[in-house]
């Protein structure tokens, strides 16, 4: 066998090709084929011809009442809880950043409630929230505090803001997590500066911290926003989109249309939806992250 | 190719040459070539019992093997592996278990062979009336029902002796029977009437009830869908009225068939509506309303005594159009559903055969004296509208629940959820 030297190019090519075809194979070839679909009248149907229909799909699903409110709904579920989820992980990561006994306990505490899966959290928390034997009421009404019921997940808009708590209890940590690697990577020497410069807490935070921190929070922003944007299991084992579709998310929506009434072509229509807004997302946020970083 | 390889690979070819002129002289002359069959369905209900299924139908049948393709429990799973199989006409499995609200849809598609030529009318009658109305389209049969469960009214015997109040027939009797129990009672932890009304298929199966027993039925004789009729209006209305009343909780609209089960058991409502596989837990040893609960058939408006109101679930048997045993596989289908297979199945796993007369067997009866109720609930029970709504009925069932939930939220009036959901669900059939 004659034996022939690789030029380093190829060598690498080789390299990468199984994790390129993988990549192709599972990612972009299923993301074109979904955009044809969104395209076409695909059904499993008797007696069906597949046809281009160009963007009707799109057009029937933008004048459906119940697809506009579920976009409204992760819209404003994804711009809520990632607020609040990067301000409570932001003070979360300051104090862990600090240097204080049984420090390994409490950083394992907070994340406790990331590790759990969603799905299970939202089981415990359908049993928190229930009005009439759940942890909530019996504690409110115990102390004396109210002595109505509060309907936790069968009021408009109650149910909504419930099911941002149980995002927000959940992903605090994760954000926090992400924020502490930042804070880590800040040289200590620069706070000592500061401190002989005789600059306060506030002023070290705001003229030190934040501005070095910044690539983290955009990094943990752009993860949490693409995640809540694709809200599922969250709106699946709490409220299944209820009441009456208050709490129904674009991927809820979108799974319906796939897995319950096989409706491909709108199913995949919602997906195309979905897929450019989270790349818009995303793009703005890289976009920030490179003019910061230059 | 090396030298060791050439080697390898002629032991590989000379292993299969043997492997096969081996299993070419096992085969013995037959009078007639033994089939097999495969039988689908998931073992997360019956399938204690469905290994004697088999050995015992193969020992009658020396002719035909069936093999068990035990599918996921989870039904939506299950539907889209059955769905991906019929679409590329796979001639496997031979005979299906479906949910009692599929076949409409198999049906629709062609993915159900219709069995009238297998099964005699008079074979046909055997079955639960109310369950063959899921496999019956244009007068044809297309499947079988195995077992079924349903939705029953439980009550609080001890409460209603001791106010000497009888059990409610109707639901204007049930709303002042809870009412003046809950009174008498005076417990603020007390509520009249609790069932699974979050946003969920129980919800609309729970509206039917109701429906049906105003006297409405959802497709009329011109199979147009008749939803914003004064059946429904009735329907919808008592509904809000239990919640905006009291009668039931306001948090009835996040329940589910458990949390419904929970508030029951503790002794906290008088009357609830959930499915019969409640019926052990609240029976157990360790519940507190052991021994102090009757169940009975869902109440009917007054002046509607003939209404169907006991909504049926439960698993149909279907034969695979694209199979190349269907005979066998109806064979196999009489077999199981037969009153020696079924009485197995209920000793075994306590699910109840979909028969007629089961309440009549000593056996059966003395396993579960609650057959007795059970089976006369069945008589008056009938099933969702898939079978008319075909491929269209989870996206109905889907609006009904939106619009009934809407109306239940206060979100609309009954009348305005009713004519949005009147049009809503034609233009859903009209595709």
């Amino acid at each position: 066998m004659v034996q022939r030297k690789l030029n380093d190019s190829t060598y690498g090519l080789l390299l990468v090709a199984p994790v390129f075809i993988i990549v192709v194979g599972i990612l972009f070839l299923p993301t074109l084929y979904t955009i044809g679909l969104s395209l076409s009248n695909f059904s499993f149907l008797k007696g069906h011809t597949l046809r281009f229909v160009g963007f009707t799909n799109f057009v029937s699903i933008f004048s459906d009442s119940e697809f506009v409110s579920s976009l409204a709904n992760t819209v404003v579920f994804t711009v809520v809880t990632v607020f609040l989820e990067l301000s409570i992980g932001l003070v979360l990561a300051l104090i862990l950043n600090r240097s204080f006994a049984f420090m390994g306990l409490l950083r394992t505490t907070i994340l406790f409630p990331w590790a759990l899966p969603t799905a299970l959290n939202a089981i415990i928390w359908r049993w928190l929230f229930n009005p009439d034997f759940g942890f909530f009421n019996t504690i409110l009404i115990q102390l004396g505090l109210t002595s109505v019921k509060t309907n936790w997940l069968g009021e408009i808009p109650l149910s909504m803001y419930s099911m941002m708590t149980v995002a927000i209890w959940k992903t605090s940590s994760f954000m926090a997590l992400i924020l502490l690697t930042g804070l880590q990577t800040i040289p200590g020497d620069l706070y000592e500066a500061a401190e002989i410069d005789g600059a306060g807490w506030f002023s070290r935070l705001r003229k030190i911290t934040l501005p070095l921190l910044v690539p983290s929070i955009l990094l943990a922003l752009l993860f949490r926003s693409m995640d809540a944007f694709r809200a599922f299991e969250l709106p699946f084992a709490l409220t299944e989109g209820g009441p009456a579709g208050s709490t129904q998310t674009l991927s809820l929506f979108g799974y319906r249309q796939f897995f319950q009434f096989l409706k491909f072509d709108t199913g995949s229509a919602v997906s195309v939806v979905q897929f450019v807004l989270i790349l818009l997302l995303g793009t703005f946020y890289l976009r920030i992250f490179r003019t910061e970083n230059e | 190719m090396s030298r060791s390889g050439k080697w390898v690979a002629f032991a590989i070819f000379a292993f299969a040459a043997v492997s096969v002129a081996m299993a070419g002289g096992k085969q013995e002359p037959a009078m007639q070539k033994p089939v097999s069959i495969q039988f689908a369905i998931s073992p997360r209900e019956v399938g204690k019992v469905i290994p004697d299924y088999i050995s015992g139908f193969e020992k009658e049948n020396p002719n035909i093997k069936v093999d068990w393709l035990q599918v996921p429990g989870v039904p939506d799973e299950q539907h889209t592996l059955y769905v991906t199989n019929m679409a590329s006409q796979a001639d496997k499995p031979d005979v299906l278990a479906v949910d009692v609200i599929w076949p409409g849809e198999f049906i629709a598609n062609g993915w159900a062979a219709p069995i009238n030529d297998s099964f005699s009318s008079s074979e046909l009658s055997q079955y639960l009336p109310g369950m063959m109305n899921s496999v019956t389209v244009d007068g044809k049969a297309y499947g079988v029902p195995l077992y079924t469960n349903a939705i029953h009214l439980f009550y609080r015997k001890d409460l209603l002796d001791k106010y000497g109040l009888s059990v409610p027939k109707t639901w204007e009797e049930l709303a002042s029977t809870a009412k003046e129990i809950v009174q008498k009672e005076n417990n603020p932890d007390l509520v009249g009437y609790i069932s699974m009304w979050a946003q969920i298929e129980g919800l609309f199966m729970n509206y039917l009830q109701f429906f049906w027993g105003a006297g409405g039925h959802f497709f009329d004789n011109a199979g147009k869908a008749s939803i914003d009729t004064p059946a429904g209006v009735k329907a919808l209305k008592t509904m809000v009225g239990f919640v905006k009343d009291g009668l039931a909780p306001q948090s009835i609209i996040t329940y589910k068939p458990n949390d419904a089960m929970a508030l029951f058991r503790q002794g906290r409502a008088v009357f609830m509506v959930v499915q019969d596989f409640v019926w052990p837990m609240l029976n157990a040893a360790d519940s507190p309303v052991n021994g102090k609960v009757g169940m009975t058939r869902v109440p009917y408006f007054a002046g509607h005594p003939d209404a169907s109101t006991v909504c049926m679930g439960g698993w149909i048997l279907i034969v695979n159009p694209y199979s190349t045993h269907k005979a066998e596989a109806a064979r196999f289908i009489k077999y199981i559903t037969s009153e020696k297979a079924g009485l197995e199945m209920a000793v075994q796993t306590g699910s109840m055969p979909a028969r007629n007369g089961m309440d009549a067997n000593a056996q059966l009866l003395q396993q579960y004296p609650i057959a007795k109720q059970l089976y006369a609930d069945f008589a008056v029970g009938d099933v969702r509208p898939s079978a008319q709504a075909g491929a269209r009925y989870p996206e109905l069932s889907h609006e009904m629940q939106l619009e009934i939930h809407s109306a239940l939220a206060g979100e609309k009036t009954p009348e305005q959820a009713l004519a949005d959901a009147q049009k809503n669900v034609t233009k859903i059939l009209g595709k």
